[in-house]
């Protein structure tokens, strides 16, 4: 079983599959509604400086969405081998 | 509005970003009676176009990513959706992201609407490498697809065809099973539902919706209204959750996704594999942790020195006929009450076109170039470590921007925040920007007698001013932000004809609301002047005007006048002082003109901004709003003249 860390924590340009959402209802709902469910894969992609917001690459979905560190922490992923 | 007559309503709806808009201004332009919102559609619109001699009710709703809302654009788009029952809806898809646009399409096949699918940016899809089997896609969903290149004005003939058609024919739209456990629920929940029960479209929808609600308030509700129900809704809820090991909201959400990607599956074909495209090169520069910032500072000086480049000959060239005109009517007419009032209606027209045109029209301009490209989204993702120094995030960014054109569509534009806190915050500091009318003030005043430096200076010192209001207002917040969630679309290159629309329309509905008050105002005010009244109201301003700031008296006046329209302050000043422009300096000193710039920049924001605070945000922030705005202005403006010695 691979190691489930948060997104947060993630190396970039590496594929991830999200194993679990965390957080509120309201949260979970906006992220869901997005794309970012349970088995999608994502990739981080770069971070700006200053530890602000992460970029996050849906690559089930091919989208692009912007995350804050707070929102970041709360999606648990595994690194797919 | 769309009720007025029996013209059939056709809703335009889709997720953000998926070029709606724009294919709602290429219809809407065959044929203009377009009431326009400024900014992009946070409001809904409505159009009446004519095709083929059918007149048909088209409908723009703000984009929304699922029909379980969480801002407040979102709900509009509910609303709407759910009020007044459409002939038609068409959804719109962005083609390049299938995939995820499915779900909320299979969400609006649930509500059982005839419908038309606009599969849009389909040159984008093909780019990205993904082909997509229209005939296939139209019969598993078994709703019409027509693909559109919105931007390219391809596609809209046959989808106005279709919409005919549909209109005509009638289209029936049944909804796609899910798994069977679920589907069982459901049924469950719909035998339970009382004859007299609300449904929204039908059972069906209306069960899946109360699965999904919300709890905290439909619950509430129907616990008060229907327990046995409420008690059977539980139930249900709770098998769900059992039998799928997660919430029972989150159970529904995973059957659309998992149809959406299935569908998907089925009807296109990935040709390529990991694309690295030029746009893919091109963000990795524009959002890069060092460059992003340098390219960012770049477009946001460009961004106004061309402002400033195209604004400031073109307001010399224009208001020199006009000072002209206003001589020598003045030296035909003499001192009757006739002069006054033809005198105050040059100079509220010379107010609306030498001075808000130029410096507006540039700004709407580039501003819609910039979110056009997809620039917007990711000045939001840079700013976004910023913003949270002053309490906020990212996506305030974009209110703010738009604020330098107009603070009202600014205020309105605060709706696709989440949370009540953020949009609170972002509306009390939006009066603090400087609009263009404010910008034209600065621009004309101390750049012009002082130079561009010290407008450079006033500029720089205005946005921190911002920066540190927003931290003292947060600390009246005690709960967080709730953070990032920002949709970075892909880089588009903008289409002329786009943007050329969106700057008329922002510009048609400036002209009518502004001019008006503009025109009107000076008008009134050469009445006044006629009476003798500005003397009165000077008298009584004057502690605060002559004693503390240490201005002439007689522009108490134009205090109190720009609050209407801020831009109105200038003409009036020139007006109380009796001076033409080019001799401001021969009556006032450079102190006192920066002082008079510092009071009326942060004064009460304009009229139409207050009023639109007191719809939006409610009295209370309305009048905080007020009482903010001008203390800010009597302190710094009482500060800028102690620290200048004058």
């Amino acid at each position: 079983m691979p190691e489930v860390i948060s997104l947060i924590q993630a190396p970039p340009d590496t594929p991830l599959k999200i194993v679990d959402i965390l957080g509120g209802h309201g949260v979970r709902r906006r992220l869901m509604a997005m794309g970012f469910h349970k088995n999608a894969i994502i990739e981080l992609d770069s971070q700006a400086i200053f530890r602000g917001p992460v970029l996050v690459k849906n690559l089930t979905s091919d989208t692009s969405v912007a995350l804050g560190r707070g929102v970041a922490q709360k999606i648990m992923v595994e690194i797919i081998e | 509005m769309s009720k007025e007559n029996n013209y059939p309503d056709v809703i335009f709806i889709g997720q953000p970003n998926c070029g709606k808009s724009t294919l709602f201004n290429a219809i809407a332009g065959l044929k203009a009676d377009t009431s326009n919102f400024p900014g992009t559609s946070i409001e809904h619109t409505h159009s009446k176009v004519n095709v083929e001699g059918n007149i048909l009710n088209i409908i723009d709703l703000p984009g929304t990513y699922s029909l379980n809302p969480s801002d407040p654009a979102e709900k509009v788009a509910l609303v709407h959706l759910f009020h007044e029952k459409p002939s038609l809806v068409i959804n719109v898809i962005d083609a390049s992201v299938l995939g995820r646009s499915l779900e909320l399409t299979l969400e609006l096949i649930e509500l059982r609407y005839p419908m038309i699918i606009a599969l849009n940016m389909v040159d984008l899809a093909e780019k990205k490498g993904v082909e997509i089997d229209i005939r296939k896609l139209e019969k598993i969903l078994g709703v019409p697809v027509i693909p559109t290149i919105a931007i390219r004005g391809r596609g809209i003939k046959e989808l106005l065809d279709a919409v005919l058609r549909g209109l005509e024919e009638g289209l029936t739209v049944s909804p796609i099973e899910w798994s069977r456990d679920v589907e069982q629920k459901i049924e469950e929940l719909i035998n339970l539902l009382p004859e007299d029960f609300t449904v929204v479209s039908n059972k069906r929808f209306t069960a899946i919706h109360m699965i999904e609600a919300n709890k905290l308030f439909f619950d509430k509700v129907l616990k008060d209204i229907n327990p046995p129900l409420k008690k059977a809704l539980d139930q249900v809820r709770h098998d769900l959750e059992t039998m799928h090991n997660a919430p029972a909201y989150e159970v529904i959400s995973a059957e659309r996704h998992h149809l959406a990607l299935k569908i998907f599956e089925e009807c296109s074909r990935v040709l390529r594999g990991k694309r690295i495209s030029f746009e893919e090169r091109v963000d990795d520069v524009i959002m890069h942790p060092f460059f992003g910032y340098i390219i960012l500072l770049a477009v946001f000086c460009g961004f106004f020195l061309i402002i400033f480049k195209v604004g400031s000959p073109l307001e010399g060239l224009l208001l020199e006929p006009l000072t002209n005109l206003r001589h020598s009517l003045l030296q035909t007419l003499g001192t009757g009450v006739l002069s006054y009032l033809i005198d105050g209606l040059l100079a509220g027209i010379g107010g609306g076109i030498a001075i808000v045109l130029p410096y507006f029209l540039p700004l709407i301009f580039l501003m819609s170039f910039l979110e056009d490209v997809g620039y917007l989204a990711r000045a939001g993702f840079l700013m976004d470590t910023f913003m949270h120094k002053i309490g906020l995030h990212g996506k305030s960014i974009s209110p703010f921007i738009l604020g330098f054109g107009c603070n009202v569509p600014a205020i309105i534009s605060t709706r696709t925040l989440e949370s009540r806190r953020d949009r609170i915050i972002t509306s009390l500091l939006i009066p603090f920007i400087p609009c263009s009318a404010r910008t034209t003030i600065i621009l004309a005043l101390v750049a012009f007698y002082l130079g561009p430096l010290w407008a450079f200076g006033f500029y720089v010192f205005n946005i921190l001013l911002v920066a540190l209001l927003g931290r003292v207002i947060t600390l009246f917040f005690k709960t967080p932000s709730p953070g990032l969630i920002l949709e970075i679309p892909s880089l588009k290159v903008p289409s002329l004809k786009n943007m050329v629309k969106k700057t008329y329309f922002q510009m048609k509905s400036f002209i009518k609301f502004a001019w008006p008050i503009l025109i009107a105002g000076s008008i009134v005010l050469g009445l006044l002047q006629y009476l003798h009244f500005d003397r009165f109201i000077n008298l009584i301003l004057s502690p605060l005007v002559e004693k503390g700031l240490g201005l002439p008296r007689d522009l108490g006046v134009t205090l109190v006048f720009g609050f209407l329209r801020k831009e109105l302050s200038l003409v009036m000043m020139l007006q109380a002082l009796d001076v033409s422009y080019m001799d401001v300096l021969t009556v006032i000193s450079k102190e006192q003109i920066i002082v008079f710039t510092v009071f009326i920049n942060f004064f009460i924001p304009c009229l139409s901004t207050v009023a639109l605070l007191w719809k939006e945000m409610g009295k209370k922030i309305a009048l905080i709003s007020i009482g903010l705005n001008t203390g800010v202005a009597v302190i710094l403006s009482f500060i800028a003249r102690l620290i200048l010695g004058k």
